[in-house]
């Protein structure tokens, strides 16, 4: 351990004296003093010329471009919600006047069908009426004639059944007036 | 302190016998430059409006950029913004080069950073003389000091004013030496301690690492936020 130090040692004074043999800052020997300028100058002017008048116009053309891209963008998308909006709106709007439209036409047509249906309804009813009256009067016609025909079958019963039990014969008109005298009377039994 | 010597690359150049040779500094200021460059390029090569990740990027530090000048110096300070994204990028990516093993750093050498600070100085100064006149010097006397205090309080804010370029390369400079220094002693204890104890400075030395790439966006941030509110002075004159 110790001979390493030793060695430790004896390298770092070898190295000082490297140090030593260099000893002075190169910064502060005047020698390339004027080179250093000369170039850092030249360089420089070169280096600044061609950023000034040639890549920072570059980078700036192309950034305000970016913005200028983006911005229209956004417009252009802005201007396509509102379109979108307005379309929309239309839209509801058809759709409710459509609405408004089918109940309006649903009313009308019901109010149609009313009326139709009520004006059919009547004039079957009347017609209904004209058959009931008409079948009627065919009825009390009917019941006349048949009263006749009841009466004067009556009449011929009568005067059979009398001709029967006595034998004889009656006088038809008085028969006749018999008949007629008792159907008149119980006419409304039957009528 | 290797790492920081400057030395020649290729022929001489003497212009009016001053020496302006290509140096390993001048090479790594055209390396950083060139990545800055290429990485733009392809940040911009294809305008998408979905950017990719280069593209990306990019435009993160552009906006990055314009944010911190539009916070600190408001609209006046736009005319100026490709300067100060300039300053940005080339400090930054100065930094991260000499993050990589066997680069050099540029903005660890005093020159460079004070060249850069005395330029932002004297044109901070020029901007505010040709927008306010003689009105300028006003920010020398801060409204709201009692007249007791006035003269004292004057005559620091001219030294702070002209300390302005010094601190400003200083702390750039300095933070990059001192990190760049650190790593370098931390890795020569490693070797020096050998496979036994070389273990402790060995992670030492790899979080540092991570803090000198913290140090070294957080530098260059500094640089260019400072030199933002260095024109707010000047563009906005109250104090």
């Amino acid at each position: 351990m110790k001979s390493y130090f030793s060695l430790v040692i004896a390298t770092l004074a070898i190295n000082t004296d490297l140090f030593a043999a260099e000893a002075g800052m190169p910064q502060l020997n005047p020698k390339y003093w004027a080179s250093q300028a000369f170039w850092l100058i030249l360089i420089f002017t070169i280096l600044y010329i061609s950023i000034a008048k040639f890549y920072l116009p570059k980078i700036k053309n192309n950034l305000d471009d970016r913005e200028n891209k983006i911005k229209d963008d956004v417009d252009d998308a802005n201007k396509f919600k509102d379109l979108s909006e307005s379309k929309f709106k239309e839209y509801e709007k058809i759709l409710a006047d459509a609405k408004k439209e089918v109940i309006k036409i649903q009313i009308e047509s019901r109010t149609i069908l009313d009326k139709n249906i009520q004006s059919k309804k009547e004039a079957m009813e009347k017609e209904i009426e004209n058959e009931i009256s008409k079948a009627q009067k065919e009825i009390d016609e009917l019941k006349r004639s048949s009263l006749n025909d009841i009466q004067s079958i009556s009449e011929n019963i009568t005067s059979s059944i009398i001709e029967n039990i006595s034998g004889d014969k009656l006088n038809e008109s008085s028969i006749k007036a018999t008949v007629e005298d008792v159907s008149k009377k119980n006419i409304d039994k039957y009528l | 302190m290797q790492q920081f010597s400057v030395h020649k690359i290729g022929p001489e150049i003497k212009i009016a016998g001053v020496d302006l040779s290509f140096t390993n500094a001048s090479l790594f200021m055209v390396i950083s430059a060139s990545i800055i460059l290429l990485f733009l390029f392809l940040g911009t090569r294809e305008k998408k409006i979905i950017p990719d990740k280069v593209q990306l990027i990019a435009e993160m530090f552009y906006t990055f950029v314009a944010k911190m000048i539009s916070d600190t110096a408001g609209s006046k300070a736009k005319p100026y913004f490709p300067f100060i994204f300039s300053l940005f990028m080339f400090v930054l990516f100065c930094n991260m080069v000499g993050m990589l093993p066997y680069s050099f750093t540029v903005t660890s050498h005093i020159i460079v950073t004070l060249i850069m600070a005395l330029f932002i100085f004297v044109a901070v100064t020029i901007i505010g003389f040709t927008k306010h006149g003689f009105k300028y010097l006003s920010i020398f006397v801060p409204s709201g000091v009692p007249a007791v205090l006035l003269p004292l309080i004057t005559v620091i804010e001219i030294i702070s004013y002209l300390s302005r370029p010094v601190s400003l390369s200083v702390r750039l400079f300095a933070n990059m030496m001192a990190g760049h220094t650190m790593l370098k002693v931390f890795g020569g204890f490693v070797i020096s301690l050998g496979l036994l104890g070389g273990w402790l400075p060995l992670s030492f030395s790899v979080a540092l690492t991570g803090l000198e790439i913290l140090v070294a966006f957080l530098q260059a941030y500094v640089f260019a936020i400072l030199t933002c509110i260095y024109l707010n002075d000047a563009l906005n004159l109250h104090h």
